[in-house]
């Protein structure tokens, strides 16, 4: 039997051993991790938290001028709203309706996917809505500029089948082709994640509505969109995002003014240098998206209680 | 089998090429020339010049790139510069650069060229005033210029009869025409911005102000004040996406009329890609045209070979061939020295629409710098938010 002096050395060894193995495992297993993850991580340091600072800093920025020395200050963003403040409001308006139209006609596909009733129908237009999926947004532009234009090939078509006269053809190269050319190519991303929600569900509680009596429209909009309509958010609010990036529609299609901030954000630098007015617009559109991603935050948190799913 | 066999000689090759062992009779040099401007600047450079410069230069081969229409592009190849100015780069990879007018003056004053028209033999044969001065700023042995060019009214006969002769009756016009007359606004490509320009030279007092100076800040209101009515004429237009937009969508029918680069117009009819019977018209008091500039950054790589390609491309052979004849521009260099390697018929064709009488009335020079900084900075406060 061992004195309780050495029981405790005894322990107190056996503890640090047990730091040992702890450590050399910990090393072996979270120090590999580590090794792995550090190209990604530095990736994203350098690639994307360093950019963005330097962004952030250059937003509040004001260089030197005349004798004025330089400091910081919301100068950048008082000329950002004062050369686009339309194109600010022009650019959540478009793009949030885009979002909104994109999100009815994806409910209304999935829908018709999950509930539809003539098997060739379906199959068709399961193979149908993937397409836009896989083009680029500016082949995306310019299929619809030739598309849209006032002499494009759908008034071409119009008038060939002789449903309009020449002259009363417009062309809808503006905001609504922008619109257009969004809610076209962010419909398939938006379908395919609700689909397979939809496509996941207990088919239970439908056959249960249908049972009792429920029309196709009822049982969509009352038993199966509410349970996919958490899918259906973090599509719409990643879609927001997506739009708010994109370049190449507006300037293509929308030439006139109004126009999204990310073609004012190009004309600042490339025809003027001005980083400061492009750094203010961009943090600008980062509170916009940021905003729509608090509210689905919120929203979500309300509803399962700290879990925002 | 044999097949693999290949494809590994194929393979290994294709890394001796990359790796740069010497072949006999492959270039050595390359001459970097920088443009900027639409695509047919740079179609300039890779089809007309390149193959008659390495021609005369064996081991040279010339690599042109573009950096994008407007003012836009010659701020991209300022930048390029100034980062490597800043860097202390020893040798520039920009041998040649073709720049507007503010991007001329721009590189000037940061110090980023070299003075080389002493060692060009036909920078003698520039006597015009836009090789000295580039809107207020003196560019004087700096620069030679590669052509002139003029913004002008295009219209279409078929449907414009009568056409405006001034920005007031192109208002009255655009009133009674709804949506037929398009530009590109100041977005897409200076001939919407000389369009914007000649609006407030026409609608203002300040016409020769504007083009000689001194500037005055105090001229903000007046400006301002000008491009109020251009928000109102912009209700009844329509907006076209860039300098080549204008032409496709007159082609198209889809307007009647629009501010084209006089140059840009000749070469689409003379490529059968815009409808030949549009016409062209200089708008009173005046619609803007400008030259642009071949410059050698200071630190060129190949300094003295650039030279000798400018000289090539400013030598009154060329102007002739490859300026008016193929891409009917108006010549860098005086146009005596260019007139006489040409038939008669050439060039009057530079003449058909615009008379050069119409060229000393109504062609006007860009606005000074300072001036053109506040008419840009004003139309995008006051007529495009």
């Amino acid at each position: 039997m061992s004195s309780p002096t050495e029981a405790t050395a005894g322990t107190a060894e056996a503890s640090a051993s047990a730091v040992r193995v702890f450590a050399a495992t910990a090393w072996r297993e979270h120090g590999l991790a580590a090794l792995l993850l550090a190209p990604a991580l530095l990736c994203v340091l350098l690639f994307f938290v360093y950019p963005l600072g330097h962004a952030v800093v250059g937003a509040f920025a004001i260089p030197a001028a005349g004798d004025a020395p330089p400091g910081w200050g919301l100068g950048h963003f008082a000329r950002a709203f004062d050369l686009y403040g339309t194109d600010i409001v022009f650019t959540g308006v478009l793009v949030s309706s885009s979002v909104l139209l994109t999100g009815v006609l994806a409910v209304v596909i999935a829908g018709y996917l999950t509930l539809g009733e003539t098997p060739w129908a379906v199959a068709t237009l399961r193979w149908l809505y993937r397409w836009p999926l896989f083009i680029p947004f500016i082949v995306a532009a310019q299929m619809m500029r030739s598309f849209l234009a006032k002499n494009g090939l759908m008034n071409n078509t119009l008038v060939g089948l002789g449903v309009l006269e020449p002259i009363q053809t417009i062309g809808f190269l503006d905001w609504r082709g922008v619109v257009a050319t969004f809610v076209w190519k962010q419909l398939p991303f938006v379908t395919l994640l609700v689909a397979g929600a939809m496509a996941a569900l207990d088919r239970s509680t439908v056959e249960a509505a249908r049972n009792l009596g429920a029309g196709r429209l009822r049982i969509l909009l009352e038993i199966v969109l509410p349970q996919v309509k958490r899918t259906l958010a973090v599509a719409l609010v990643l879609s927001f995002v997506t739009m708010m990036s994109v370049l190449s529609v507006p300037v293509m299609i929308n030439a006139g003014s109004p126009t999204l901030i990310t073609v004012d954000m190009a004309y600042r630098i490339n025809a003027h240098g001005d980083y400061g007015v492009a750094n203010a617009l961009g943090i600008i559109s980062y509170l916009m998206t940021g905003l729509v991603a608090w509210i689905y935050l919120k929203h979500g948190i309300r509803q399962h209680g700290g879990d925002p799913r | 089998m044999k097949a693999q066999t290949t494809l590994l000689a194929a393979a290994a090759l294709a890394t001796a090429l990359a790796t740069g062992a010497p072949t006999p009779g492959y270039a050595e040099t390359v001459l970097n020339v920088v443009t900027a401007g639409d695509q047919n600047m740079v179609d300039y450079v890779n089809d007309f010049l390149a193959p008659r410069f390495e021609m005369a230069n064996p081991g040279v081969k010339v690599r042109a790139a573009g950096t994008g229409p407007g003012d836009g592009g010659s701020q991209k190849i300022l930048e390029k510069l100034e980062a490597q100015q800043k860097a202390g780069t020893a040798a520039w990879d920009t041998d040649v650069a073709v720049v507007h007018q503010v991007g001329a003056g721009k590189l000037v004053e940061a110090r980023l060229l070299a003075k080389y028209r002493d060692q060009v033999a036909s920078g003698k044969l520039v006597t015009r005033s836009t090789a000295e001065n580039a809107l207020g700023t003196d560019v004087g042995g700096y620069v030679l210029p590669m052509f002139h060019s003029q913004i002008a009214l295009a219209y279409n006969p078929d449907l414009v009869k009568n056409p405006p002769k001034s920005y007031a009756e192109l208002v009255e016009w655009a009133k009674a025409n709804p949506r037929q007359f398009g530009y590109n606004g100041i977005k897409g490509g200076m001939s919407g911005v000389g369009f914007v320009m000649g609006w407030v030279a026409a609608n203002s007092d300040l016409g020769a102000k504007l083009e000689k100076g001194p500037y005055d800040p105090a001229d903000k209101a007046k400006i301002e004040q000008a491009l109020g009515s251009l928000k109102a004429f912009n209700q009844t237009i329509t907006f076209t996406p860039g300098n080549a937009g204008t032409l496709d969508m007159l082609n198209r029918g889809e307007i009647a009329a629009g501010p084209v680069w006089v140059d840009m117009f000749y070469t689409w009819q003379a490529d059968g890609r815009l409808n030949p019977s549009v016409k062209l018209a200089l708008l009173a008091p005046g619609l803007p045209g400008q030259p642009m500039y071949y410059v050698v950054p200071a630190k060129a790589a190949n300094a003295a070979l650039a030279a000798k390609f400018i000289d090539m491309a400013t030598s009154p052979e060329v102007q002739a061939e490859g300026i008016v004849k193929r891409f009917n521009w108006y010549p860098g260099i005086d146009a005596q020295h260019v007139q006489a390697k040409l038939d008669p018929a050439t060039w009057n064709k530079l003449f058909t629409d615009v008379t050069p009488e119409d060229l000393a009335s109504k062609g006007k020079p860009f606005p000074l710098g300072p001036y053109f900084k506040d008419i840009m900075e004003s139309y995008e406060r006051v007529v495009a938010n």
